[in-house]
């Protein structure tokens, strides 16, 4: 499996955690700081302990489920600075709108081409929203 | 109206590459059928019964005439010669193939159009009243804020996978012609008792198989934070709206399940975060959007004005059409017209290509070269000059288009049905044409008066079929395509939901039980009293005894 990160192929990066959130707070947070979340997650709990993690995994059981999004979101605009990668049904033609929400990782699904992957970031480059990626919408600049 | 800039542009062309590659790797076996349908769905690409069929985006339902006469040549290039305007004032292409949407797309783009999120679960097209800045009766121009909402919505990075589709209705005057109580949210522009505008948001209603009415959410809420507002709503629907049921994702059932109380404390919540933030409007950019949308250069009104009446005694069609397909105007001097699509050899809602052309050339004659496209599925030509009226009326003749019926029984919605529609239980269109023939007399439709009658083929109930004031809707029995009745419904001000009358009704009795239910209203209504009213006040008894109590009509 591919992992895209920070627009580029990664060869050299940490494994994606298999250990789940859930089981990690009930586990006393044991001394991992990687952990695999999903929608089903609390969102509350996961940004009060945002913090001691340095990657957070978040994983789509499906590309329609599109809670993820709005985690990556969340999570970033309270300040998390750690890594999050999206896992499970990932396809390059939702990268480009992970990657404005928050995510900086992807972990491809097994049917992607990595270099096709990688031109469509900025397949769109006009937005028209204010999002995690800092910039202001394009009517503001 | 609004014309893009570089940015709008660039965003509808680089979309078309977009989907111009989607489309090529599917072809080619690089996306699988799951995946590319929702992708096709996000540009309005649908694959029904006998072709797929491809929706256009009407922002708010605003064209200009080379929109619309780009739409003629699409559908004479790509499609069958016809197109179908959607009670979400969009423009729908039943014929075109898969392979040549790209090009059609990009086509649309070289006339600031776009089939972007007009399918899919994503924030659709919003839409509002198509007298938006002209009509007597309007409080504030909705079309400013609809455009925000518009470039706001295009393309959010966040709320693209939604539990489901996403609806928003603006209305901006006391009366409600943008059914914005049967959206998802629905925006009221008003003043409150200090003098200031803002907007009073309803969230949650819908149709489909569990019809609501939507709640008021927040009762005023200040202009600038129109779009901080709407993403706070959305950012709690997409995280707690249900994904196990596609019949219970809408955002109606979040907000019925936890309460629109709770709803409301989950979204300030949120809000506090966001208000005063990035998407606060600066008035800057709210007055640069209004100076799109100040009104055309009208002429004097003692220019434009004109006395009608020997017109109207030389032509006393002409004093109907104007009675009947016309409104007030804020301006003086000038008049809305409505043109009905709606007559008797066409289904509701349908143009040919020829009358395409011939309306955006009316509109350049008449209304300042645009048009506008309604929640009834007509047009409206919005600044018509009363010197002008006789003229396009007669103009209007040429093209099949001068049916003076707005409002009226054959004024109806009305779906595809099973003739184009893969989900659908019944047919619908063989019935708009039993009703056209079987009310043919148009002076009875003057005396019924305002009555909306409503069909759609199923229960996802793209017809409205709940807030008609008639409501039919198809379904299968045994495999037979019989029809239940609903009475009372209202998508307006007075918004309420239908109920049902009694047993389902067989094909061909439908205009039979049409007659029934509007001889009762003519037998017990009170001097101006309309058909709604009169349900109102007298309830289901006497409808009831004349359909199913003497007579043995309705299927078991
Ligand atoms: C022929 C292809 C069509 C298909 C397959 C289709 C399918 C659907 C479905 C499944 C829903 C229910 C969605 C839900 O409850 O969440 C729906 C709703 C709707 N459709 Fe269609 N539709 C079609 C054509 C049309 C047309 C031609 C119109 C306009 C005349 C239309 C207008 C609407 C509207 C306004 C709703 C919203 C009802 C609501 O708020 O729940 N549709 N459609
Ligand atoms: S109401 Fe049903 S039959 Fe009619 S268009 Fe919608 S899905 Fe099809």
């Amino acid at each position: 499996m591919a992992l895209i990160k920070d627009q580029q192929l990664s060869l050299d990066h940490a494994t994606t955690p298999e250990l789940r959130f859930a089981d990690w707070l009930s586990d006393g947070q044991n001394n991992a700081d990687a952990v695999l979340a999903n929608g089903d997650d609390d969102l509350a709990s996961l940004l009060t302990h945002a913090n001691k993690l340095s990657m957070i995994a978040l994983e789509f059981d499906t590309f329609a489920d599109g809670r993820g999004f709005s985690m990556a979101r969340i999570l970033r605009r309270a300040g998390y600075q750690g890594e999050i990668r999206a896992v499970g049904d990932v396809a390059m033609d939702r990268i480009d709108f992970m990657q404005r929400v928050g995510f900086n990782a992807f972990e491809l699904r097994d049917d992607q081409e990595v270099t096709e992957a990688l031109s469509k970031f900025g397949e769109v480059t006009v937005h028209f929203q204010p999002s995690a990626d800092g910039k202001g919408p394009a009517y503001m600049a | 109206m609004y014309a893009y800039n570089q940015y709008d542009q660039a965003l509808v062309d680089q979309r078309v590459d977009q989907y111009r590659d989607q489309t090529r790797r599917y072809l080619a076996g690089e996306i699988p059928e799951d995946e590319f349908r929702i992708l096709r769905l996000m540009n309005g690409l649908y694959i029904q019964r006998l072709a797929p069929m491809l929706r256009v985006a009407i922002p708010y339902g605003l064209m200009k005439s080379q929109q619309l006469r780009a739409m003629a040549e699409i559908s004479r290039v790509y499609d069958k010669g016809y197109g179908h305007f959607t009670t979400r004032q969009n423009m729908q292409f039943n014929w075109p193939t898969l392979e040549s949407v790209p090009d059609i797309l990009a086509d649309l783009a070289k006339v600031q159009m776009h089939a972007i999120q007009t399918s899919g679960a994503c924030i659709r097209n919003t839409t509002t009243d198509p007298f938006a800045g002209v009509s007597a009766d309007e409080i504030e121009d909705t079309r400013p804020w609809c455009e925000l909402i518009r470039q706001w919505s295009s393309l959010h990075p966040e709320f693209t996978y939604l539990p489901r589709k996403f609806k928003i209705a603006v209305s901006g005057s006391a009366s409600d012609r943008a059914a914005s109580q049967v959206h998802d949210v629905g925006l009221h522009l008003y003043r409150n008792d200090a003098g200031e505008v803002g907007f009073e948001v309803i969230v949650g209603g819908g149709l489909g198989r569990t019809p609501v009415i939507g709640k008021t959410v927040k009762k005023f809420l200040q202009p600038q934070e129109l779009l901080s507002y709407l993403e706070a709503v959305l950012r709690v629907y997409n995280l707690n709206g249900r994904r196990d049921n596609k019949y219970k994702a809408r955002i109606k059932i979040l907000v019925n399940a936890v309460g629109v109380d709770t709803f409301g404390e989950m979204v300030e919540a949120e809000w506090e975060q966001l208000k005063g933030g990035d998407l606060r409007l600066p008035w800057s950019e709210i007055d640069r959007v209004k100076g799109f949308f100040t009104g055309p250069d009208y002429l004097a009104a003692e220019h434009a004005e004109h006395d009608l009446s020997r017109a109207f005694a030389e032509y006393p069609q002409f004093a109907t059409w104007y009675r009947q397909n016309t409104r007030d105007h804020k301006q003086g001097g000038y008049r809305i017209v409505v043109v009905a699509l709606k007559n008797q050899l066409q289904a509701p809602g349908d143009v040919s290509h020829q009358q395409m052309d011939g309306m955006a050339a009316l509109a350049d004659e008449f209304s300042f070269g645009e048009l506008r496209s309604t929640h009834d599925q007509n047009l409206v030509l919005a600044d018509v000059a009363q010197r002008d009226l006789l003229a396009l009326w007669l103009k209007l003749q040429d093209i099949d288009l001068a049916r003076a019926n707005v409002g009226t029984l054959t004024d109806m919605i009305n779906c595809p049905g099973l003739d184009f529609c893969s989900l659908a239980n019944a047919e619908t269109l063989v019935l708009s044409r039993q009703i056209n023939e079987t009310f043919d007399d148009i002076d009875y439709q003057y005396d019924i008066g305002d009555i909306q009658l409503k069909i759609s083929g199923c229960i996802n109930a793209c017809g409205h079929h709940h807030v008609g004031h008639i409501g039919v809707l198809g379904v299968e029995k045994g495999g037979k395509q019989v029809y239940q009745f609903t009475l009372g419904g209202s998508a307006s001000e007075d918004a309420s939901l239908g109920k049902t009358l009694g047993r389902s009704i067989e094909q061909d009795q439908v205009v039979v039980v049409i007659g029934q239910i509007l001889d009762v209203y003519v037998e017990l209504r009170e001097t101006d009293e309309t058909f709604l009213q009169l349900v109102r006040r007298v309830g289901f008894a006497p409808f009831k005894e004349r359909v199913y109590g003497t007579h043995q009509r309705s299927a078991a």
